[in-house]
């Protein structure tokens, strides 16, 4: 009686110790704890089916399935794990083998007792005694039922494992909805929603923000020359020096391209001192030069700013703002930011009617090209310079100094640039039906950044030049220093590439930028031009005339000839000479005429 | 040869005496001290960390209700008993603290890594709080993360008004909520006993959360017991003290192999029955009776198994962990469980403590928490 009393009893509490966790691992715990206590054990293993991947499952023999080691009382044995106990391990495959009930006796006088788990794994226990027979017998219902809660701890961890997976997926989702996929800072949307949450709570708690605008300086030339890896190493970089400054009232955000927006909230009534040093410490970000794969990049960035609700309560209208005020001070040129001003808009204002009067201008003809006649030191007319005139319907005449930038700032340029090009060309045609004294070679036009980086710019050109069905010879371009080194590499193969069609170039206010001897070596242009600064008073100045004479050097090393620019009076003529330059251009000679006039004073000459 | 090679002790509660004793001690050429004292001498705590601070020997032991010498029962005073090699000694501390069985897993794993599993290390002494709630779950947890089964004897320090106090002495202080472990320098042999008998049939624990049983065979606990004992005896709880009577009726876990885990109620409360020691949910228990002579009797076997096998010419150091509730039980005659130990150990050091819970391996080798038993030690 007893014995059958304690069979069931044993049956019943194993069977209570069943399924009381969900995770597999903590549920085969409790019941591998329980037989450990109620059946005096000195050691308990449990091996369970796992799939391919190692991750417990039902026995599919056919699908690769094969019991591991999963979980043994006590956990170790001699600083080991059990799973390399040659004894256990020989047992276990025995007991894998014959799935049903065995058991061995140890030499150490130990027994080894294996049962299945069916379709799940493997049940062992170590004694310091024989288990009874009605023992074990009694074991097998307790073993499917052990079965039964495999199946529902394997189901459950897929679940379990299913939803985790499933909210690293929302979280992923959600954080790329909100950050930059480049810098994983806050992309543009989120910074709107941020920028929104911070207009209200500084309306609702009575604070004050601002937002700043940081472009980089020149970021341009660098990812156009050295490639957008480099470039997408170098804001990452940047990115994560920002990030530094990251607070409970600063978030930081790409905006897009080299451009990055700062929030800043919660600022106190010196406002412009917190904005000050935060921009200060932007600059000091940018101090230590970005080091990608060797290469070392400095940069500097300018920034505007606005603040908020001060200036607006719109996101719109803030980001506008501190981005007009960021272009005010990259105008500038100041790294100390620049606070946005109602007058920055209406400039803006002035300056898109400006662009329409130029449009305008296009359209009516209001813009003309005089030619400033270029001479050899015998008073030959050898050449002259395109320039471009515009006759304002308000204004009057223009300088080019004034409509050539902002023309520059929008594709407007392309349009003048392509007036310009055909117009020349036109002129070229007329002059070819004069006779054109023996000595004059070639019009120049100058050339814009926009115009040159144009994929098919080469064919523009040459296309005009058989529009108008002239001599190729008879058109040059004038290329600045500075508009060269930007694009360097692809400036060199379009010069060549013009050259090779009778198209020359010339290095336009030479002398004014810092281009490498090296790059200058490999520019295949056929005319150096000194800057008109070095040429003003250079019978006076000495530093002129060293700076004249090395680059007249220079030009003969490379086998460019050398014309000066804004030659005025005779003093500076004759000093040129002396230093070995014989080509001139300026008002000593000529200043610029209408077509008219410069073809009277070529006929003349 | 003894590994021990000073013993000293006395009767007087004077904070003085032990003063002088540990003096002795210190200059006797021993390494470590084991020391171990009655809680009814009350020596103040902080005289207690000041002079253990300023020992420079290893030291361990405890605070115990009483104290065993031979077949002498010292219910105040103190022992010191100084051995030449110097022990190793490992204290958990905070355990009421660790209350998660994961932070109990990281605070155990943590400290065997700092003493590399113990290796080489296989026979310990276990001086323990006896009001650490949950001192089973870090044995069960000590033995999981072991990499090698250990002998162990060991016994709950504190005081029988069951109020937690600082009693598990190190060169630190004194300490509460805390356990130590001592590794010998020798194997350790132990034997086992408790002389209780079961004397009903089986009631199934059909509700239980650690130490408390709500529910046997689905009714209140308290009222199965007290039915059950009051049906087969003349003892009547209504106008009793509940420990006057549960001190002769504990419970007791069967298992497979007809060992019994005896578990002392020590409390009646709503109902529920409040042991020292776990009682696993849906386990059968027992109810147990004993008398004097089958207690004595079972303490003498234990006695002649284990000091019988000891070789004769080894001088071992005998510790016995007896329970307090049998010399409760035993009252007057309790030091016939002293004398028959004494006769049967011929040479050594014989002492011990009366403890509030044993500790012992089973013949499995797991480590098992005891109620009512004595455990014989010897090294």
């Amino acid at each position: 009686m007893n014995k059958a009393l304690f069979l069931i009893s044993l049956q019943h509490e194993l069977a209570m110790a069943i399924g009381n966790k969900l995770d597999l691992k903590a549920m085969l715990k409790i019941f591998l704890k329980v037989c450990f206590n109620r059946l005096d054990l000195t050691s308990a293993h449990i091996y369970v089916y796992c799939d391919q991947s190692g991750m417990p499952s039902k026995s599919l023999p056919l699908k690769g399935t094969s019991y591991q080691h999963f979980l043994s009382i006590p956990k170790n044995k001699r600083g080991q794990s059990w799973s390399k106990s040659s004894i256990l391990t020989n047992f276990a495959r025995q007991l894998n083998n014959t799935q049903k009930s065995i058991s061995f006796q140890c030499d150490n006088g130990q027994y080894l007792f294996g049962f299945i788990i069916p379709e799940y794994g493997l049940l062992t226990f170590e004694t310091h005694y024989a288990l009874a027979d009605e023992v074990q017998k009694a074991l097998q219902p307790i073993l499917q039922k052990l079965a039964t809660s495999c199946y529902t701890s394997i189901v459950h961890d897929s679940l379990v494992k299913e939803v985790h997976s499933r909210q690293l997926i929302e979280e992923k989702v959600a954080f790329q909805a909100q950050h930059d996929g480049l810098t994983r800072l806050f992309n543009r949307q989120h910074i709107n929603h941020l920028l929104s949450n911070a207009i209200e709570d500084a309306h609702i708690n009575n604070k004050m923000g601002s937002v700043l605008f940081i472009d980089l300086n020149r970021f341009k030339p660098i990812n156009d020359a050295m490639g957008h890896t480099v470039g997408d190493k170098i804001l990452l970089t940047l990115a994560h020096r920002l990030h530094s400054l990251s607070s409970e009232d600063i978030d930081i955000g790409r905006f897009g391209g080299d451009q990055f927006i700062i929030l800043l909230k919660n600022i106190k009534e010196d406002y412009q001192e917190t904005i000050n040093l935060l921009i200060a410490q932007i600059n000091q970000l940018l101090t230590a030069p970005f080091v990608i794969d060797t290469n070392s990049y400095k940069l500097t960035c300018s920034i505007g700013y606005a603040l908020f609700p001060l200036q607006s309560s719109t996101v719109n209208n803030l980001i506008k703002f501190a981005d007009i005020a960021m272009y005010e001070a990259k105008r500038a040129k100041t790294q100390r930011g620049k606070q946005y001003q109602r007058v920055m808009s209406e400039k803006i204002k002035r300056r898109l009617a400006y662009v329409d009067d130029m449009k305008q201008g296009l359209e009516q003809g209001d813009f003309e090209l005089y030619y400033q006649a270029q001479y050899n030191h015998y008073g030959d007319i050898i050449g002259a310079e395109a320039l471009l005139r515009w006759q304002h319907p308000v204004h009057g005449k223009e300088s080019p100094a004034v409509y050539i930038p902002i023309a520059e700032e929008s594709d407007l340029i392309l349009a003048i640039g392509q007036w310009v090009l055909e117009q020349a060309c036109r002129d070229i045609k007329k002059l070819e039906q004069l006779s054109l004294p023996d000595s004059f070679n070639k019009i120049a036009i100058n050339i814009s950044a926009k115009q040159l980086i144009q994929h098919d710019f080469q064919e523009i050109v040459l296309n005009a030049v058989k529009k108008n069905d002239i001599p190729a010879k008879r058109l040059a371009l004038e290329l600045t220093e500075n508009l060269l080194v930007e694009n360097i590499e692809d400036s060199i193969k379009l010069i060549a590439s013009l050259k090779e069609n009778s198209i020359d170039c010339a290095i336009d206010d030479f002398g004014t930028g810092y281009s490498s001897l090296t790059y200058l070596k490999r520019i295949p242009a056929s005319v150096l031009k000194i800057d008109r600064s070095f040429v003003t008073n250079i019978a006076k100045s000495s530093e002129s005339a060293a700076i004249a004479s090395m680059i007249i050097s220079l030009g003969k090393t490379l086998n460019m000839d050398i014309l000066a620019e804004g030659v005025e009076t005779k003093e500076e003529l004759n000093c040129l000479k002396e230093l070995g330059c014989f080509h001139f251009q300026g008002f000593y000679f000529s200043g610029p005429l209408p077509f008219d006039e410069f073809a009277k004073l070529i006929t003349n000459n | 040869m003894a590994t021990e090679l000073f013993i000293w002790h006395t009767l007087s509660d004077a904070l003085s005496d032990f003063k002088s004793g540990l003096s002795l001690a210190q200059n006797s050429g021993a390494e470590s001290l084991l020391v171990l004292t009655c809680s009814q001498n009350n020596y103040p705590e902080e005289e207690l960390n000041a002079l253990f601070h300023a020992c420079p020997l290893k030291l361990f032991g405890g605070i115990y209700p009483m104290l065993t010498l031979k077949g002498d029962l010292i219910k105040q005073g103190a022992l010191i008993v100084g051995f030449k090699e110097t022990f190793d000694v490992t204290l958990f501390s905070q355990l009421n603290q660790v209350t998660h069985e994961s932070c109990l897993e990281e605070l155990i794993t943590s400290t065997l890594q700092e003493k590399n599993n113990f290796c080489g290390q296989d026979d310990f002494l276990m001086f323990y709080d006896a009001l650490i709630s949950n001192i089973e779950g870090f044995i069960d947890c000590l033995f999981e993360h072991l990499d090698h089964g250990i002998n162990i004897a060991g016994g709950g320090a504190g005081n029988l008004d069951f109020i937690q106090r600082h009693c598990i002495f190190t060169n630190s202080g004194v300490h509460s909520d805390a356990i130590l472990l001592v590794a010998l320098p020798t194997t350790l042999n132990t034997s086992v006993a408790h002389g209780w008998e079961t004397f009903d049939e089986p009631f199934l624990v059909s509700e239980a959360q650690g130490q408390t049983v709500q529910s046997l065979n689905y009714q209140p606990a308290y009222e199965v017991y007290c039915q059950t004992i009051e049906n087969a005896t003349a003892y009547k709880f209504n106008n009793t003290d509940f420990f006057d009577i549960a001190k002769n009726f504990p419970l007791g876990i069967k298992d497979i192999n007809n060992n019994i885990i005896v578990r002392d109620p020590i409390l009646a409360k709503n109902n529920h029955l409040q042991c020292f020691g776990n009682i696993p949910i849906n386990s059968m228990v027992y109810l147990l009776e004993g008398n004097i002579d089958s207690l004595v009797a079972s303490t003498e076997k234990a006695a002649v198994s284990l000091l019988s096998k000891l070789n004769k010419t080894t001088i071992a150091t005998t510790m016995v962990f007896d329970c307090i509730s049998r010399a409760l039980f035993m009252e007057d005659e309790f030091e016939k469980e002293l004398n028959v130990i004494a006769e049967h150990c011929h040479s050594g050091a014989l002492f011990g403590v009366l403890s509030l819970g044993e500790i012992a391996n089973s013949q499995s080798g797991a480590i098992r928490l005891l109620n009512k038993s004595i455990v014989i030690s010897s090294w």
